[in-house]
């Protein structure tokens, strides 16, 4: 377990992620590949502090700041997708292509 | 490795000698309180009996995978939970310094394993059940963690042995009063059972068991009744001192203590009533929430006195 | 068990445990069922929880399967609310831009690994028994306190917004007020039920002050006993 093996597991989840945010029409299903991007972040930032920080707590944080990120971005996401929901009756992508002006 | 597998096998008789006690505990609630059910140390032999002979019934296009999940996952996890319990000092199945924490993934794995429990049956009624309890079954983990954070201060650790040990002097349940009744209220919702029983309530014919029938139904009671041992362990460590006590040994203590927090959570079970979901929101987030964060206000004073 | 870079035993969970990170985020992405989706998404949160466990970063770890299982939790309600096929019983492909993104994935990956094969890293590897349980509490409370209660400030006004944006009662009215089926015909009446004015929910409101938005569209079906419907009783015996 060394922490080339542990960034390079973080690369494959952020790659998975990225696919999914870019290839779902659902938004719910955007959403699910921002969390595995951010998935990839999380094992990241602890691999970084597990070997290249001789566990100063500032690594921890950063994880845990990771973490807080992504409920904000899971709340918000789908108070939008309620929002958007109820004024265009759009549940995929698609439906939303007038918001470009 | 061989003292964990000693162990773990301990652990597996304790909770199914926990739940056969649970089982005949609540049939003679029933009975007393209310008139139905079956009390005698045999009628839960008598149940799965006709639980695990009976035909299982299919609905249409159900999420096999997991329905299996589900009740596997719930009896994991009371399992689980009773294993982060102290036996003795520092005489834990699974020994971890975040313990409570731990608690606390399982509680919220719990919710999730209710939900999927309604969803795979592929039916109205049963997922009406999981949303009416992850409505309430999410809210409810909230006081439960702050009172959890309310006993660690004096223990100044997440890890319940250290919080056993910081009993020494009071037990917690004295000294943070707010703290038990609220977290009983968590074991209501936990173990799907009177006021918070919005999963498998009786309006919904079942809620999420209404589909549930032969070997998957006793399967589901039986974890209901491991959550219910498994809780009220966690609940004795942190609150009633878990294996401290004067003559007896120290497990005989933890066990003693689980069979009363178990005859308190099933008596409330009871004789508590079930509010309508929105009451029991409201209920949940402007009354118990603020009454966990006194709680924890009162540990944090006490703790800088 | 050993901790960091210790025994074999903790390679080979770390090497099972990635396996499983990956194969379930593969499948989050394959699956027709929404619902195995999302929780094949906590299955590989709770995966990395377990690398992070490993790696001495206790509290992580378990705060991460703690946080993920009720995140996954809340969006399977999502799933099940807005997605027309939660449980992929008639199969389809909703994808878009599917090679492009196949593309962008794999070059995302490819790049990352590149430069993470490419590069020298400090080896400052974290100490034996240190406790990093303690250390991350001092720290949160201590050097760190205004990051730490900008990120809790931060999630209360996330709070307030979500219920802003997702709240039926409106300063100009409800919500869906506006809202009705598309018409038969372009410009027609639309197909089955009229859309009351006012929504038809006059009795209920109020509820703030919380995150899970998902309660108002549930409410709407334990709601009909308030309209006299009748046919879930309530109290119990």
């Amino acid at each position: 377990m060394t922490l080339t093996a542990i960034l390079i597991v973080a690369a494959a989840l952020f790659g998975i992620g990225l696919f999914g945010a870019l290839s779902q029409k659902s938004f719910v299903m955007l959403m699910m590949g921002l969390e595995m991007m951010l998935n990839g972040t999380l094992l990241a930032a602890v691999g970084f502090w597990a070997f290249t920080l001789e566990g100063a707590p500032k690594g921890q944080l950063l994880a845990i700041l990771v973490m807080a990120v992504m409920a904000v971005e899971l709340a918000i996401g789908f108070a939008l997708v309620v929002a958007v929901y109820r004024k265009r009756e759009a549940d995929v992508i698609e439906g939303i292509g007038t918001m470009k002006q | 490795m061989m003292t964990f597998a000693l162990a773990f096998a301990i652990l597996i008789l304790v909770l199914a000698l926990g739940i056969w006690f649970a089982a005949v505990l609540d049939g003679v609630f029933s009975r007393q309180l209310s008139g139905h059910g079956t009390a005698g140390l045999l009628a839960p032999f008598h149940a799965s009996a006709v639980y695990l002979t009976q035909q299982r019934l299919r609905t249409e296009a159900p999420d096999q995978l997991n329905w299996f999940l589900s009740i596997a996952g719930y009896l994991s996890v009371a399992a689980i939970g009773l294993a982060v319990v102290p036996f003795g000092p520092d005489l834990a199945v699974i020994g971890l310094d975040t313990s409570v924490v731990f608690w606390g993934a399982c509680e919220s794995l719990i919710v999730v394993l209710v939900f999927l429990h309604g969803w795979s049956p592929n039916a109205p009624l049963s997922l009406i059940g999981a949303y009416r309890y992850v409505a309430i079954g999410l809210p409810i983990m909230l006081p439960s963690m702050f009172v959890l954070i309310a006993v660690a201060i004096p223990a100044q650790s997440l890890d319940l042995r250290d919080i056993v040990a910081s009993q020494e002097s009071v037990w917690n349940v004295i000294r943070q009063p707010l703290g038990l009744p609220l977290f009983l209220l968590l074991g209501l919702s936990l173990t799907l059972r009177g006021p918070f029983d919005y999963a498998d309530s009786d309006d919904l014919a079942g809620g999420t068991s209404a589909e549930d029938s032969g070997a998957n139904r006793a399967g589901w009671q039986v974890a209901r009744l491991a959550m219910l041992v498994g809780f009220s362990a966690v609940a004795s460590t942190a609150f009633l001192g878990g294996y401290l006590g004067p003559v007896l040994p120290g497990f005989v203590w933890v066990i003693i203590k689980t069979l009363v927090v178990m005859a308190i959570v099933i008596g409330l079970s009871h004789l508590l009533v079930r509010l309508p979901v929105a009451r029991m929101l409201g209920l949940i987030w402007k009354i118990l929430l603020p009454i966990s964060f006194l709680d924890l206000l009162w540990a944090g004073l006490v703790a800088l006195a | 068990m050993g901790r960091i870079g210790g025994t074999g035993m903790t390679d080979l969970l770390f090497y099972a445990l990635s396996a499983l990170a990956i194969w379930s985020g593969w499948r989050v992405f394959r699956v027709d069922s929404m619902i195995r989706a999302t929780f094949a998404l906590m299955v590989s949160f709770t995966s990395v929880g377990g690398i992070a466990v490993l790696m001495a970063a206790d509290y992580i770890g378990v705060a991460t399967v703690f946080m993920m299982a009720v995140e996954m939790m809340v969006m399977g309600l999502f799933m099940v609310m807005f997605m027309m096929n939660p449980a992929g019983l008639n199969p389809m492909q909703m994808v878009h831009q599917y090679k492009f993104s196949i593309a962008a994935g794999v070059l995302g990956f490819v790049g990352l690994a590149t430069a993470v094969l490419l590069t020298n890293f400090p080896d400052n590897p974290l100490p034996e028994n240190r406790d990093t349980l303690r250390d991350l509490g001092i720290e949160l409370l201590g050097g760190s306190m205004l990051i730490f209660e900008t990120a809790g400030v931060t999630l209360l006004a996330t709070m307030v917004g979500a219920v802003a944006l997702s709240s039926r009662r409106g300063r100009f009215g409800d919500s869906d007020a506006g809202a009705a089926p598309p018409g038969l015909h372009p410009g027609g009446e639309p197909a089955g039920r009229k859309v009351e004015k006012g929504g038809g929910h006059g009795g209920h409101g109020g509820h703030g002050g919380h995150k899970m938005n998902m309660e108002k569209t549930k409410q709407d079906s334990s709601d009909d006993p308030h309209k006299g419907h009748g046919n879930m009783s309530e109290t119990e015996a």
